[in-house]
């Protein structure tokens, strides 16, 4: 563990997240939520499909900002920062691990790994290629680093996902059903090798999810429904279904 | 620094993954680009010629033709004295006296009446006389015992083409039995034309070719042409009271400039192509940024602010119509300075003017201007989208 272990990278305060319908009625999407986020946690958040759990993620990583309540990340009120400055936050100290992979098309492996890295400055930028190769070399695919996105298995591309999340060496990753699109065994691998490397950087790692497998792994749990958060006991993670 | 190369790097990777529907979405600039250049050029074309053939008709801008009449003829002397005074007085060094005549040539078929033009040596600046070979009058050729004669290309024929570098000689019979010296041939304003030719007014008088109907043409220039021939009216009406003495512009742009329809014609067209291609632009990089929103909201989610998208998609469009615009220009320059083009479109002229640079600039600058518009459009909507709905598109 390094310096910055057990520093508080996410603080959440009755925090709510409501919109707006086309009939002017709110929907209350989260309400309440209390969640703080140390640098080195493993938190896994399970609930059923629709119950906001793609909206804490967004709001876990500045994608979008409480309707009420406080939201700090690394100490700054999220409402006080604006869109660039959160955006820059974002890109330098989150990364994310999306359900569906979110490859960009007609890139290769590398070059899809390199972009998060085209955001970052000095060194990180000079040297992104070199950078990129080892993070993908690290995820045991150097070998595929040419190759195509539709050319890689739905494992190898969440392996592709995750060196593009990691690259940039984020102190959070928030991983949104990153198993979802997986068989067992290889969502099983994809989840090691996400809890490796970010035990390896002491990144804190989020894991939202409705496979209970999956959020056994993790060191804390929450379920969420109805918009509502609360801890629960690990052993109890089994048996959650979706 | 390093986020103005990054955002170049970017925008050369977008075109470089993008490479066919760019390369599509540039043939239709290019396409638009070339269309509206070469419409200018061609109109440029045309304008110039149609010009250099008013301008051989009637005279320069702004040629003024100087005319005293009355109940009587005014002396010739006195006219002469008048010309000569009017042209020190207000600094004119461009002039001639044009007269139309007639005489015979001896060719080798026997003796032809030609057409005379009794001119001064001002006659070929005022008129834009363009040689086929050899040289138009100079200062001392009215010296010449033998007098010098520039002769068309109809007369050059019939006399037998001989080589001007021999200093070929034609006879003039008559009461005054004279041998003229060629030294130039002009071609023929049209086919089949009679021959004719040109001689000096001390030529003419030492062959005794009497002119008839003498006008005398100044070159004033456009800009002092309004003033000065007011002025000239006047000091003219002052010297032959009694007389009707006038001053009147000549040249084709007398009246306005005819030649402004067929350039606003040009420019409406050239503008309808250009819209006609910003249109289609603007269509493709709209449709490109829909497929794209995926791709905008994960680059936003690993960093990209909102300028930077907007810089990505605007810089994305202008670097890639800047190069069409170049291809454009050059397939435009290629087209109008082929020689069957330009003989076709300008067949009045014997030299062709270099390819217009306003042309090529308004080329390119179109194409840079269509890429801005077009990528400013998409780039706004890039920035407006929503981060969480993109990644979820």
């Amino acid at each position: 563990m390094d310096q910055t272990s057990n520093e508080t990278l996410v603080s959440l305060r009755s925090v709510t997240r409501s919109v707006r319908l086309p009939d002017d009625q709110d929907l209350h999407i989260l309400t309440g939520i209390d969640l703080e986020v140390k640098s080195g946690d493993h938190t896994a958040i399970v609930g059923r499909s629709g119950c906001g759990k793609s909206t804490l993620l967004n709001l876990l990583g500045l994608l979008d900002i409480p309707t009420s309540g406080e939201l700090e990340f690394l100490g700054q009120p999220a409402e006080r920062l604006g869109n660039n400055a959160r955006a820059r936050l974002r890109g330098s100290t989150v990364g994310f691990v999306f359900q569906q992979f979110n490859l960009l098309p007609g890139r290769s492996a590398l070059d899809n790994v390199i972009t998060p890295l085209l955001y970052a400055k000095g060194k990180e930028f000079w040297q992104r290629r070199e950078i990129a190769m080892d993070m993908l070399d690290r995820v045991g695919l150097a070998a595929r680093a040419n190759t195509m996105p539709n050319m890689l298995s739905g494992g190898e591309q969440q392996r592709v996902a995750i060196a593009r999340a990691l690259v940039r060496r984020p102190r959070l990753i928030l991983a949104d059903e990153p198993t979802g699109a997986l068989d067992v065994q290889t969502g099983q691998s994809v989840m090691a090798l996400l809890d490796t490397v970010a035990t390896e950087t002491s990144a804190a790692l989020v894991t939202i999810t409705h496979d209970t497998n999956v959020a056994a792994l993790a060191r804390a749990c929450y379920r969420l429904d109805s918009g509502v958060l609360s801890p629960l006991p690990m052993p109890e993670t089994v048996g959650v279904s979706a | 620094m390093t986020g103005f190369i990054s955002t170049l790097v970017e925008a050369w990777q977008e075109l470089r993954i993008n490479k066919v529907r760019i390369l599509l979405a540039l043939l239709g600039v290019a396409l638009s680009v070339a269309a509206l250049t070469s419409v200018v050029g061609v109109g440029s074309l045309a304008r110039e010629g149609m010009k250099v053939q008013s301008e051989r008709n009637g005279g320069r801008v702004a040629t003024l033709s100087l005319n005293v009449s009355g109940p009587t003829m005014p002396e010739a002397a006195k006219l002469e004295k008048a010309y000569q005074g009017i042209q020190q007085r207000y600094g004119i060094t461009t002039s001639t006296h044009v007269s139309q005549t007639q005489a015979g040539f001896q060719f080798p078929r026997g003796v032809t009446t030609v057409n005379v033009t009794i001119v001064d040596v001002g006659y070929g600046i005022i008129h834009r006389v363009q040689l086929q070979q050899g040289s138009w009058f100079a200062a001392d050729d009215g010296k010449r015992l033998a007098p010098a004669v520039v002769v068309s290309e109809a007369f050059y024929n019939q006399i037998g083409r001989p080589n001007l570098t021999t200093h070929p000689t034609v006879t003039i019979p008559g009461d005054q039995p004279a041998t003229a010296v060629m030294i130039g041939v002009v071609p023929d304003s049209y086919p089949n034309m009679p021959p004719s030719a040109f001689i000096l007014a001390e030529g003419a008088a030492m062959t005794g070719i009497k002119p008839q109907m003498s006008e005398f043409k100044m070159w004033v220039g456009e800009e002092q042409a309004g003033a000065l021939t007011a002025a000239i009216n006047a000091d003219l009406q002052g010297q032959f009271p009694g007389y009707y003495a006038q001053a009147n512009r000549m040249d084709y742009a007398a009246y306005g400039d005819p030649l402004a329809p067929v350039q606003l014609v040009v420019g409406g067209v050239a503008g309808l192509v250009l819209l006609l291609g910003a249109v289609g632009m603007l269509n493709i990089s709209m449709v490109t940024v829909r497929y794209r929103v995926r791709e905008i909201g994960i680059r936003r989610s690993f960093g990209a602010t909102s300028g930077r998208i907007f810089v990505g998609v605007m810089m994305e469009s202008v670097v890639a119509t800047a190069v069409a615009g170049l291809a454009g220009v050059m397939v435009a320059v290629a087209v109008v300075k082929h020689p069957w083009i330009e003989s076709k479109v300008a067949p009045g002229l014997t030299e062709y003017p270099a390819f217009p640079i306003e042309a090529a600039l308004m080329g390119f600058g179109a194409a840079v201007l269509v890429g801005a518009l077009a990528g400013a459009i998409p780039a706004l909507v890039a920035v407006r989208v929503k981060v969480i709905d993109a990644i979820r598109f």
